[in-house]
């Protein structure tokens, strides 16, 4: 990670001598979100953020925090569904968005006789499979190589946070994210999370009072884009109100 | 005064901004990409609708025409082609008016030009874009320009300044570049010879872009693209702020 940010308006023409250099001259330059290469030689950015590069991955990509989710592939999202066609569910990823696919048998274990059922505005944790601007999405709730379900499934009970996009991807990256309210809250609560790409925070404490003080910790840490310490205020305010 | 940006100010909406620059305040909403109804798909790009909503009363043909200029504006700076077969929504609201236009058309026979409102509208939009992370292939600044009868070329007047010169002003200039300086729209009204079009151009240019390197002079007043840079910087700066924060 770079200490100096370079903050990047769309337009703007990235140096070459901002770009990682690889070790391995042949490992090709890979060009993440808000970024375009105009041949022969020109960067481009396409969204206003700050630049970030990885010179391991010989990687380059816009980090922003806000508008609305496009599905990628391989990306964990929570996804309503919206009604069942002959052989998949019709999900929601973000409201107002066309449908995704998921069929009746990407769950693990299921058969054409043994599949779950669910409801209308039921939710459900799942990988995108595919995702181009050509065709409509599709998730799954399987691991495609073992056939496990490796956590993904339906969620019963709990309650959905919306969060942001850059709180998502923060909780999802681990260490490297800096997010440690919820190990701090979990030495005093038992809970379960799901945190789906799409701006979305599951949250399941066993009963309201828990659910709503995990998420709403979580929804502050967001809002305030709080650090370690500002974390650890948090943790201790909710637990002491508990 | 100095003109003000505030960037997603709404939290339901994907992008959204608000802007108030002489005595005119928009508030912006950018809504994309969504799907979009049978009628407007476009098969290879993104659709774009651009709503104007006057500060009082519903929307005319005044409305009509400047959602019309907007359009096609933002057309060529948002990457339709990276979403194809949906839309970006783009709803643009006067908050307010300077009060000299607010009260013309109480029957005092002077007609305000629909021209000053396009530059604010204009950098809403954009702003709205920006925070919506809605890809663009550059950022857009505009600005008004008004010739007097005297052929004197004044930037960015304020709505005062038009009313008191009203008999005076002869033509009125809207301008839009790109980062790359590239003429993006260029509106005019009145009376104005090639010449004069050509200067108040060169002017504009001057208003809405970057100086050219090395003739940078101290205490200048700040150009529309440092202005966006600035507002975008403080919105990166917040939400970054987690890296740096104890």
């Amino acid at each position: 990670m770079t200490s100096a940010q370079t903050i990047v308006l769309p337009g703007d023409t990235i140096a070459p001598n901002a770009l990682p250099t690889s070790a391995n001259p042949n490992k090709p330059l890979t060009l993440g979100p808000g970024l375009r290469h105009i041949p022969p030689q020109t960067i481009t950015t396409t969204i206003a953020g700050a630049l970030s590069t990885d010179s391991k991955k010989n990687a380059a990509w816009i980090e922003y925090n806000s508008g609305r989710y496009t599905p990628s592939t391989s990306d964990l999202v929570i996804a309503t569904v919206t009604n069942s066609v002959s052989e998949a569910y019709s999900c929601t990823l973000t409201p107002y968005t066309p449908t995704v696919t998921l069929p009746h048998l990407a769950f693990e274990s299921a058969t054409r006789k043994t599949r779950p059922q669910l409801a209308n505005h039921a939710l459900v944790y799942a990988r995108v499979v595919s995702a181009s601007r050509d065709t409509a999405p599709e998730i799954t709730c399987i691991d495609p190589s073992t056939g496990k379900s490796e956590g993904l499934g339906p969620l019963k009970g709990g309650m959905v946070f919306p969060i942001s996009m850059g709180m998502a991807r923060r909780l999802l990256s681990g260490r490297k994210g800096g997010v440690n309210v919820l190990e701090g809250l979990s030495e005093r609560l038992a809970f379960e999370v799901a945190v789906g790409r799409n701006g979305m925070l599951w949250v399941d404490g066993g009963n309201v009072r828990t659910t709503l003080a995990v998420g709403r910790a979580v929804q502050e840490v967001d809002t305030e884009a709080l650090g370690d310490k500002g974390q650890s205020k948090v943790v201790d305010r909710v637990l002491r109100g508990l | 005064m100095a003109p003000q940006a505030l960037l997603s100010p709404l939290h339901q909406a994907d992008g959204s901004a608000t802007y108030s620059a002489n005595g005119y305040s928009v508030i912006g909403a950018v809504n994309g990409p969504v799907e979009v109804s049978r009628r407007d798909e476009l098969p290879e790009e993104a659709a774009i609708e651009v709503n104007v909503r006057p500060a009082a009363g519903v929307g005319g043909p005044r409305e009509r025409h400047l959602e019309s200029l907007i359009q096609s504006t933002l057309r060529h700076i948002i990457l339709t082609r990276a979403h194809p077969r949906t839309l970006i929504q783009v709803t643009l609201q006067v908050t307010s008016l300077p009060e000299e236009e607010s009260s013309v058309g109480d029957g005092s026979g002077f007609s305000f030009s629909s021209l000053p409102v396009l530059p604010p509208l204009l950098t809403t939009a954009t702003l709205a874009l920006l925070s919506a992370s809605i890809p663009l292939s550059t950022t857009l600044s505009a600005t008004l320009v008004a010739i007097t009868a005297a052929g004197k070329i004044k930037c960015a007047p304020t709505a005062a300044e038009l009313v008191r010169a009203s008999a005076k002003v002869s033509s009125l200039h809207v301008f839009a570049f790109s980062v790359g300086r590239a003429l993006l729209l260029a509106e005019s009204e009145g009376d104005f010879e090639f010449g004069a079009w050509e200067s108040a151009c060169e002017v504009a240019e001057d208003a809405c872009c970057k100086s050219v390197e090395g003739m940078e002079v101290d205490g200048e007043v700040e150009n529309g693209q440092e202005f966006l840079r600035g507002v975008v910087e403080g919105k990166v700066g917040r939400e970054m702020r987690w890296r740096t924060a104890a």
